[in-house]
């Protein structure tokens, strides 16, 4: 493990430029782009450094972690000591991670500076915070413990606080962080009480290597330690925007696009997920845990899917999807587990929900980004202003339909391995609990949605006649350091999938918990899969999704007013407008519940508790004044004073003195 | 041949300050005398840390009953007195220069400390009885230094007054246990009461001697002196008051009643209990509505003797333990109050007055003399991480110690904590005057490089002991356990 030993430099390069840009004067960087050629260069510095990391763990590594740690407290105090570490955990999945992580955030901060060119003197802040961002989220991946992951975590929610609210003149943009950092905060605070639980019953050692070789150390019984990787889980929810914490996700498209490129495809999001991944073996001990994570991910992904299907806002439909994307890693994830905790034979589930992220990281992050490049090129984010775009964007319109087919699940787009894989592992628990038969339901049909709303959302864009003549004119390709990302991302966005014929099943298996006998075959994957019956009824509600979205939105057979005009029509439209009410429930929760709470704390606070120190402080004022004239200056006083008092005291040492 | 190893730094100590009057017949120059007995301390200094590396002299007297021993306790208390003095002979190089009788000055400072560390040394009633005088007339006549200043002379009468009347409620009491046991060694009379049962006249004796001692540290209901004293006194010599001479009279409390009364099986522990806590409350309160830095520091000081006193009822329990905070808070007090008192002199020498309402503007016309008054204010008051809160989260910690065993003691912490609350409200008071009001003019002013010094001693003190305290601590522990004989030095 020659490299591993400098893996801890990874996340250290990002934070320099982030002193750099962040610190030092602004006149110096107002002729680098606000400090662009920093955060690139460091950022690219960590990518080589990962990538070389990643593939020395994926290559000679037989699956045990590197672990790395120097001691960070040292509590020692009788029976109750402990000690917290600072270090690197490098296994497998945080290798897959670092690539994802540190590949998607290169090409973002190079495609940022074509973007964020117009923004002037605030590029300085977007450059330092963005690198800050990718700092935290590498550290939060190497992390050798479940606390250090906590302070990253809680760091890549400040960083997002940061960058959503980019636009702080904006008051929706501002409101927009607000409201992730809060919703994300009731998730951050749920890890933490499962961080407690974990920190009882382990009896101090929250390192990733004792854990997960100690698991049945846990004391307390398996009902706390269900309570405790539920809470984990809690916090996966909040910060990877899933069923009922994931409002804020949409509100977020108030940041630039690039930032949500990053949130969405490496970093904030899919740190929930790959918490749940990290803490797998703990998991695999409390099947309920398992089961919640499937179905909270299954509902997700059907929901999140229902509300893209009428936005109108280009990164809104994207936002949704990346929820809905979100809810099948965790179906995954939660499925496999259940079914191993069930059948303990080694399933694909766990393989599959990380095969999916790395997958989503490129597409998604290409999707924002060309979104970004059209919004780039037209100045508005509503797709009803758009249309015929293709003719003025090649490139763009081309890359995104890349995008587009591989998040359908096309074959051999990468969303096809990775979803078939899904539907497939979820399949399999039909056979343990009829739960997964409606949750494959729920699969599938999202597969359908998201095939649709993902055309509709090309169609509207790019073909047919420009609706808006003056944006059309307007618009323009965008420069080669915005479109040479995206083509790179492409590429990725149509080939990653093949890594799951070359040893990617084999390589990201939940270590210690289960590994597969056997590694099969290119060839021998492939027949599987296409002889498998489940794999053309995903490609077939895909098609039908395309489809329906092209009659729809390309040959206008079907007028896509007909399903709003009618009372029920019109109905489900505005429900699904409002995004089924959780914007106002979020704001009712916050008005009423929270402000009437803080509200009343504030009376007690002010009224009583203040009232009463002040009644105190008065009255001890005055009694000060008292005491100050009782001293006259007269030194026969004192003398009185002096005999009066050891008279006293000899009475009270009589008195008391147990005699 | 006696060896008189015990009293080497003493001796060191005189020499000097029978020298320098002498001296002044050829030297005229203030800081010229003051350099001569900044020698002398340091000599002194370097006497007793010899000591302290090189293991400890031999004891005077019989070793039964001894006179005098130069134990870890008497260094480090003798440290203490002999930094209080360096730093206020220091900050009174150029402070007295135009005064005249200098040589007189120096020589009293010197011979006060001498009898404040025979004080810390002696083991017998009547040594500390003659230390504890060759200390009170010394300070007499500091206080009545500036004869034709009225106010200095009227404290000194006051001073001299209520001073005899509590040296004469001591000797009573001596005299009460001479009666009683036969002796006037503390070992001995321990050994006495130990082994006779509880007698009225020992309990007469344990009052008169808390009421006569407790005179020098200003506990209430004998503290009425403190505050005209201070006041009237010269601030340098306020500052000798208040961190060396007062803490003299808490080494005898600490002496007397840990080594020499603990035996008496009566729940006196309650009693000096209640003397703590009122001590504490009344400083504090009274100090809430002055407005003369002097007097506030005077009956901050009164507060702040209640927490060291606390010490005392905790031993009872606990042991070296509380001992160990009680010394540990004398040490940091030293420091801190005496830097305030210097502040005062300092800006008395520069003509501003004493009343906190002059302190208006300070934070811009005196930059280093605010942020030093703020630090040491905030060390008084107890806010982390400066000395003072360390000292009294060992106090603290010590009540709740004892509280497992007698429950009442919690209270002694509980009013400590309250106190120290209460106490925030005067002290943060100066800060806001020196910050945020605005001052009449914005002109610099100059201090003399000796008070300067004399200050910066104090808060790097202040603050060095809030941060690296484990080797004080250390120290006033191994001092607190030669109270304990039992556990061995």
């Amino acid at each position: 493990m020659a490299f591993a030993e400098y893996a801890w430099l990874i996340p250290i390069f990002p934070l320099i430029a982030f002193v750099v840009i962040g610190f030092l004067g602004n006149r110096l960087f107002k002729k680098w782009e606000g400090g662009a050629p920093v955060a690139i260069g460091m950022t690219a510095i960590s990518l080589i450094l990962s990538l070389v990391v990643a593939f020395e763990a994926l290559t000679t590594g037989d699956g045990t972690p590197f672990v790395q740690s120097i001691e960070w407290l040292v509590v020692q105090s009788g029976d109750f000591a402990f000690t917290f570490n600072m270090g690197i955990y490098i296994d497998n999945l945080t290798a897959l991670m670092l690539i994802v992580v540190s590949f998607v955030a290169t090409l973002v901060v190079i495609y940022s500076l074509g973007y964020m060119h117009e923004e002037g003197e605030k590029k300085r802040r977007y450059y330092a915070i963005i690198s800050l961002f990718i700092s935290v989220m590498l550290g939060l991946v190497l992390a050798s413990n479940f606390l250090q992951m906590f302070i990253f975590w809680e760091l890549v929610g400040l960083c997002s606080y940061l960058l959503i609210g980019f636009w702080n003149t904006r008051p929706s943009a501002a409101s927009a962080a607000k409201k992730a950092f809060l919703v994300t905060r009731i998730g951050d605070i749920m890890f933490m009480i499962g961080l407690f639980v974990l920190f009882v019953g382990f009896q101090g050692n929250l390192d990733f290597e004792y854990i997960f070789a100690n698991v049945d150390a846990f004391i307390g019984g398996n009902d706390l330690l269900t309570f405790g990787t539920l809470m984990i889980f809690g916090g996966a929810v909040g910060k990877s925007a899933q069923f009922p914490l994931h409002d804020w996700l949409p509100d977020a498209m108030e940041g630039p696009t690039t930032v949500s490129a990053l949130i969405h495809a490496a970093t904030m999001v899919k740190a929930g997920v790959y918490l749940v991944a990290r803490s797998y073996p703990v998991m695999v001990d409390t099947p309920t845990t398992l089961l919640v994570v499937a179905c909270i991910g299954g509902f997700t992904a059907l929901f999140a899917a229902t509300m893209a299907l009428n936005n109108t806002n280009i990164k809104r439909v994207l936002a949704y999807s990346t929820i809905s994307q979100l809810g099948y890693m965790f179906l995954a994830l939660g499925a496999g587990g259940y079914i191993y905790t069930q059948t303990l034979e080694p399933n694909v589930g766990y393989t599959a929900g990380m095969f999916h992220l790395m997958n989503h990281a490129f597409f998604k992050a290409l999707l924002f980004l060309s979104a970004g490049a059209v919004i780039h090129a037209v100045h508005t984010e509503d797709m009803r202003l758009m249309g015929g775009l293709s003719k003025k964007l090649k490139i763009t319109s081309l890359v995104m339909l890349i995008g587009c087919i591989s998040i359908a699940g096309i074959p051999p787009f990468s969303g096809f391995w990775s979803k078939d894989l899904i539907l497939e592992a979820v399949f399999e628990g039909i056979s343990v609990s009829p739960v997964f038969a409606v949750l494959y339901a729920f699969g599938l049909a999202t597969a359908f949605l998201t095939a649709f709303y993902m055309f509709r959302l090309w169609f509207m864009t790019f073909s047919g006649e420009p609706r808006d003549q003056h944006t059309y004119e307007h618009a323009h390709e965008s420069p080669a350091v915005m479109w040479v990302p995206l083509a790179l991302l492409a590429a990725l966005a149509f080939g990653s999938g093949f890594a799951f014929l070359f040893g990617f099943e084999a390589s990201i298996v939940p270590h210690g918990v289960f590994e597969f006998d056997h590694v099969a075959s290119a060839g021998d994957l492939l027949v599987a899969m296409f002889t498998n019956v489940l794999t053309y009824a995903s490609i077939i509600v895909a098609l039908a999704g395309i489809g329906l979205a092209y009659l729809m939105y390309k040959k206008k057979s079907i007028d896509p007013a007909r399903f709003t005009s009618g009372t029920v029509g019109k109905t489900i439209s505005n429900v699904l407008l409002a995004r089924y009410g959780f914007t106002k429930a979020y704001d009712w929760i916050g008005l009423k519940v929270v402000y009437g709470v803080a509200k009343v704390a504030d009376f007690i606070d002010r009224r009583i508790i203040d009232g009463i120190i002040n009644a105190i402080s008065a009255g001890l004022i005055r009694a000060g004044g008292f005491l100050r004239r009782a001293q006259t200056g007269l030194v026969q006083a004192y003398a009185v004073v002096v005999v009066a008092g050891g008279s006293l005291i000899v009475i009270l040492l009589f008195l008391v003195g147990g005699i | 041949m006696m060896d008189y190893g015990a009293i080497y730094p003493e001796i060191i100590l005189i020499l000097f300050a029978v020298a320098i009057p002498a001296l002044h017949m050829l030297i005229k120059s203030s800081r010229a005398l003051a350099g001569i007995s900044l020698v002398g301390i340091a000599a002194s200094i370097g006497m007793v840390v010899y000591y302290m590396l090189n293991g400890y002299p031999s004891i005077i007297g019989n070793p039964d009953a001894p006179l005098l021993s130069f134990d870890a306790l008497a260094a480090v208390f003798s440290l203490v007195f002999l930094s209080v003095a360096f730093v206020v002979v220091l900050a009174s190089a150029r402070y007295v220069e135009k005064d005249r009788h200098l040589a007189e000055y120096f020589t009293l400072i010197m011979m006060a400390t001498a009898g404040m560390m025979l004080v810390s040394s002696a083991q017998d009633l009547l040594t500390i009885y003659i230390g504890i005088e060759i200390a009170s007339m010394a300070t007499y006549a500091l206080v009545a230094f500036r004869k034709k200043d009225k106010r200095g002379s009227e404290a000194a009468v006051k001073y001299v007054i209520i001073g005899g009347m509590s040296s004469a409620l001591s000797l009573y009491g001596i005299s009460l246990l001479f009666g009683v046991t036969g002796t006037t060694n503390l070992i001995g009379i321990n050994a006495a009461l130990a082994s006779q049962g509880v007698d009225l006249a020992a309990l007469m004796a344990l009052a008169l001697l808390l009421a006569g001692f407790g005179f020098k540290i200003a506990i209430v209901p004998f503290h009425m002196w403190a505050p005209d004293v201070y006041e009237g006194a010269t601030a340098p010599i306020s500052a000798f008051l208040a961190a060396g001479s007062k803490k003299m009279g808490l080494v005898v409390l600490f002496k007397v009643f840990i080594v020499g009364l603990i035996a008496i099986k009566a729940d006196w522990d309650i009693v000096v209990g209640i003397v703590a806590v009122l001590t504490m409350t009344i400083g504090n309160v009274i100090a809430l509505s002055q407005t003369n830095m002097k007097r506030m520091l005077a009956y901050s000081s009164i507060g702040q003797a209640g927490y060291m006193l606390m010490a005392i009822p905790l031993a009872t329990v606990v042991g070296d333990y509380a001992i160990t905070g009680g010394i540990f808070h004398i040490i940091t007090h030293a420091f801190m109050k005496g830097g305030a008192f210097i502040v005062v002199a300092a800006m008395a020498y520069v003509a501003i007055g004493e009343s906190i309402a002059d302190y208006k503007g300070l934070g811009k016309r005196a930059p280093f003399m605010a942020f030093s008054m703020t630090m040491f204010m905030f060390a008084l008051a107890g806010i982390p991480p400066l000395s003072g809160f360390m000292s009294k989260v060992v106090l603290l910690s010590a009540s709740v110690q004892a509280a497992e065993v007698t429950q009442w003691m919690i209270w002694l912490g509980v009013a400590l904590v309250l106190n120290s609350a209460l106490s925030l409200y005067y002290y943060v008071r100066v800060i806001k005057y020196m910050y945020v009001e605005k001052g009449e003019t914005d002109a610099k002013i100059k201090v003399p490089v000796t008070l300067t010094a004399a200050i910066a001693i104090c808060l790097v003190a202040t603050i060095g002991l809030g941060l690296f305290f484990d080797p004080v601590l250390e120290l006033c522990s191994e001092a607190a356990r030669t109270l304990f004989p039992a556990l061995g030095a």
